[in-house]
């Protein structure tokens, strides 16, 4: 006996052995096609499209970027927190899926080259009052599982005051504001811009905040060739504008479509860096150049760069020689008689800089010291004018480098110098630091004559927004100005403890309060449908067609119905149809009471019908009426044969209670989702809450089979 | 003597099937009558029409004056007056053998419970089950469970008795004891109409055996005459196949 099961138990090893091979040689052998998880509904980032296939900015990336470097892609919607698990879980290769770079993020996941800028704003109904965190006091805002906008949002909450309701995805979550259940939502910028502008009857209130980057990622310390083939083929993408042409397919406006495929003649400035200069291979680059090309490719124009100096520029614009102008040209009043300008691309202003070595960081500390400037700038205007007032004296350069070298020997204390020009010179070694903020601001934009190719002013604005809202701007103002670091949004600190009983520990009142949630919900769906299943379980074994149509009819919709849908459709449909919200725990109960009712009314009725008809003929020939016969004879002996099936209802209604996470009610399974979303640790906490789940299920059992005994005989 | 089951003109069809065509049937007050006839006949369907567990589906069924046909009537009230004894006891199983006895008396608010309990333990020691006031249902066998039937219907003092083949269900050695009871009944005078295959029962106790076939009745009469001179040649086969086992 004992050999016997060493012996199996041997088998079993080596079986699963062989599994591990077999599945290891699985992955070997198609190694080429990686598998990426994404959302299933993150317009624009990937939704499925008019045609149902799926489409967006994170889907062509990866397929472009796999196209560049010659790997084979397969995108899987499975869900935000779904493919966040699965990449964890190894099922899945990596993620693309708007997914925000954070350091909690950073400990379990890789991240490639960040590819799109983001940040969380909160939006509130289009007629709504709320302008700012502090009107939300007492009310509840809707938010997304595991996204950074809902744990920016979590963060908020003590502070201000206001609940959170959490939802699966962003499409529940706007019509829950929308029904008015929540006052607002948090959500990453461009996808709230992008819903809003397809028409969603929601406005963004806040600018946005905790910004940060996109990013591709797989499993902590796997993949590395995918990352590396990423970045590459990113690099790639930005390089020959596909990057572009994919965020201008989404972002880009419904714009003027004769301006596709024209060239446009743009006038610039000879040398003018950051903003205009030819490199060593002379070719002209700077973030002027940079910003064009990268707008024409995403608007689809192409253009013709003349470096024909400012003045000439300027009057080559005039005559109609060239379309635009683009030299890091400031609007004043006086041009803009002439010259209809662009929405400003770059401000400007007058920094002061010392340096690195010097101690001066104020403008007070200047007093009795000597400043360099630079003849006929707008920095040497604007020392001559603050000149009395801190009492320094200036010294006049005539060309940049000598005026920086007279502050780096120490002979002058500092020097004003506009801050494109100065960042610039610190990237490239200048061993000078700007220590005020930026004076005398002076907006630089993109010119055309006045009243004319309007069409490419208006693309000019348009990409401008887009190229702003990818954070493409921030790359080139990076590469020049070398200041912009992508961030790494930061949502706090992360916690070290992940075994079982760390786990525990950390998360205690949250599981403890998501229990609470479970078992009140339980109890009530149990009472009420319990009410309503034996009501309509009666209706149907009356002697009255009429009711027995009822009863029938009650439990063909209701228990034909999916949990889910029945849950959603209380929740979301019937203030849309009514106008009149739902709290989500009377939505709940009032979907357990429905669903588990018309189950509890089917095996109510079963039951009555399975107690002997003769029973009811001797009462009745007794002259018992209907009623009395049913409560003194037919019921007890019915309940006898219904109890098995109410313990088995009651265990699937308590089960079922975590369905309701759909519609936010923040019960043990929304509340595990919420902790896995936060320390992606899926295997240890579901493996928590599953025992939760059985020990609660086993108590019930037990409670039932003594209540049984009690009971019965 | 005064009718005090009057059934004229009676049909009932279930569905398509025709089972009772034009009966017409008195029972007098005191009078004992039995219904004989092959399986099938309608003999039961006629019987429970008489307390309306079948619905006419037309003609009158009057009892007591009352016609219960009439959807107007209070069928409760007048049960209240009829006892039966099914073919399968019926008995309440969630009940011990003193509340089946007890339970319509005291719900109908005949008697308080008190009453009801002496009565029932009375009716008990007439069929001969004193002792099996506190026993379940379950514990009994069929004879002892019928003879409690028989109580229970008793208990409502009821003017007419209908008994649906009481005996059929029964072990052979439990036929008597049950007979016995119901022999007691019909020398206290009780009106009884009784479907049954004893036709040792008929002879002794009946007052008229009436012969149903078909959904009709064909033959009717004292046993004597519908034993000995049988006329109906569908009779005379039926008893033919009957009495000679």
């Amino acid at each position: 006996m004992h050999k016997r099961m060493q012996k199996s138990f041997f088998g079993i090893i080596i079986l699963g052995m062989m599994l591990m091979c077999f599945s290891i040689f699985a992955t070997k052998a198609d190694a080429k096609t990686y598998e990426i998880g994404t959302d299933v509904t993150y317009p624009p980032f990937e939704f499925a499209n008019d045609h149902n296939k799926y489409v967006g900015i994170d889907i062509d990336i990866i397929n472009a970027v796999a196209k560049e470097e010659g790997f084979k892609v397969e995108t899987k919607q499975v869900g935000f927190n779904g493919a966040v698990q699965s990449v964890q879980s190894g099922q899945l290769d990596g993620i693309i899926a708007g997914m925000t770079i954070t350091k909690e993020r950073q400990a379990k996941f890789d991240f490639g080259t960040p590819y799109f800028k983001t940040g969380v704003v909160m939006a509130v109904g289009k007629n709504s009052k709320i302008k700012s965190f502090t009107d939300l006091k007492g009310k509840k805002v809707a938010i997304k599982t595991g996204t950074a906008a809902a744990q920016y949002a979590t963060s908020l909450k003590k502070k201000y005051g206001f609940k959170t309701v959490t939802f699966d995805d962003s499409d529940n979550m706007y019509q829950d504001v929308l029904t008015g259940n929540s006052v607002a939502c948090f959500e990453d910028q461009p996808v709230m811009q992008y819903a809003i502008n397809q028409g969603m009857k929601l406005k963004i209130v806040t600018k946005a905040a905790n910004t940060g980057w996109y990013g591709f990622a797989v499993k902590k310390g796997t993949h590395s060739e995918l990352i590396k083939m990423f970045n590459a083929g990113f690099a790639k993408i930005k390089a020959n504008g596909t990057y572009n042409k994919i965020v201008g397919k989404y972002l880009g406006s419904k714009l003027n479509p004769a301006l596709k495929g024209k060239t446009f003649t743009i006038g610039t400035d000879v040398t003018f860096p950051p903003f205009e200069f030819a490199n060593s291979n002379n070719q002209y680059i700077g973030i002027d150049i940079d910003i064009l090309k990268n707008i024409a490719q995403e608007q689809g124009f192409k253009v013709n760069i003349k470096p024909m100096g400012f003045n000439g520029s300027l009057q080559a614009l005039e005559s109609g020689q060239i379309d635009g102008m683009i030299a890091g040209m400031s609007i004043t009043p006086a041009r803009e008689k002439k010259i209809d300008f662009s929405d400003p691309y770059f401000m400007s202003g007058v920094v002061m800089a010392t340096s690195t070595k010097g101690k001066i960081t104020k403008l007070s500390q200047l007093r009795g010291k000597k400043v360099a400037i630079k003849t006929g700038t707008a920095g040497a205007q604007y020392a001559n004018s603050i000149k009395k007032k801190y009492g320094f004296k200036t010294t006049t350069f005539d060309d940049s480098n000598n005026m920086y070298q007279d502050v780096l020997t120490g002979n002058s204390a500092a020097c004003f110098e506009d801050q494109p020009v100065m960042q610039y010179a610190i990237k490239k070694g200048t061993k000078l630091q700007i220590v005020t903020k930026p004076a005398v601001r002076a907006p630089y934009a993109f010119a055309v004559k006045k009243g004319q190719n309007a069409a490419l002013l208006a693309a000019f604005n348009a990409g401008l927004k887009d190229l702003k809202a990818s954070g493409t701007y921030d790359d080139i103002t990076a590469k020049y100005l070398g200041t912009e670091n992508k961030k790494v949004a930061d949502n706090g600190k992360d916690t070290d403890d992940r075994s079982f009983v760390g786990l525990l520990k950390q998360n205690k009142d949250a599981l403890v309060s998501g229990f609470a949630e479970t078992m009140w919900l339980t109890v009530v769906a149990i009472i009420f449908a319990t009410v309503f299943g034996v009501l309509v379980g009666l209706l149907g074994a009356v002697p009255n067609k009429f009711c027995n149509g009822l009863s029938s009819t009650l439990i063909y919709i209701f228990r034909g119905m999916p949990l889910l849908v029945l849950a959603l459709f209380i929740y979301t449909g019937i203030p849309s149809l009514t106008g009149q919200k739902i709290p989500a725990f009377v939505a709940g109960v009032l979907t357990l009471t429905l669903n588990e009712g018309a189950y509890i009314a089917a095996f109510v009725k079963g039951g009555i019908k399975a107690v002997d008809s003769g029973q009811m003929e001797a009462a009745r020939s007794l002259g018992l009426p209907f009623g009395k016969a049913m409560r003194k004879v037919i019921l007890p002996q019915g309940i006898k044969i219904m109890v098995p099936s109410f313990i088995n209802q009651f265990i699937i209604t308590l089960k079922d209670t975590s369905i309701l996470s759909i519609i936010g009610i923040l019960e043990l399974t929304q509340t595990g989702k919420i902790i896995i979303a936060r320390n992606l640790e899926g295997f240890k906490v579901w493996t928590i809450i599953a025992v939760i789940y059985l020990i609660v299920i086993t108590l019930l059992t037990w409670l039932s089979n003594w209540v049984q005994k009690r009971t019965n005989v | 003597m005064s009718a005090k089951i009057e059934v004229k003109n009676l049909v009932k069809n279930f569905g398509s099937n025709k089972v009772l065509k034009n009966i017409d049937l008195t029972v007098d007050d005191n009078e004992v009558v039995v219904i004989i006839g092959p399986s099938g006949s309608g003999k039961s369907t006629l019987l429970r029409t008489l307390n309306k567990l079948e619905e006419p589906t037309s003609g009158t069924v009057i009892v007591d004056g009352i016609n219960i046909a009439d959807p107007k009537t209070d069928m409760n009230k007048v049960r209240e007056n009829i006892g039966m004894v099914f073919q399968h006891f019926n008995l309440f199983n969630n009940l011990s053998v003193g509340a089946n006895i007890m339970l319509a008396p005291v719900e109908l608010k005949k008697l308080d419970k008190d009453a009801a309990d002496k009565q029932a333990k009375k009716l008990l020691e007439t069929v001969g089950l004193a002792d099996k006031f506190d026993a379940t249902v379950q514990s009994l066998s069929g004879g002892q469970q019928q003879r409690v039937a028989i109580a229970r219907a008793l208990a409502m003092n009821p003017d007419v008795m209908l008994f649906d083949e009481p005996t059929s269900a029964l072990d052979p050695e439990m036929v008597g004891d049950v007979l016995a009871v119901m022999k007691k009944l019909a020398k206290q005078g009780m009106t009884m109409v009784v479907v049954t295959h004893e036709m040792g029962f008929a002879k002794e106790v009946a007052d008229r055996v009436v012969f149903v076939a078909d959904g009709k009745i064909l033959e009717q009469g004292t046993p004597e005459a519908m034993f000995d001179h049988p006329q109906n040649p569908r009779l005379q086969d039926f008893l033919d196949k009957v009495l000679n086992v």
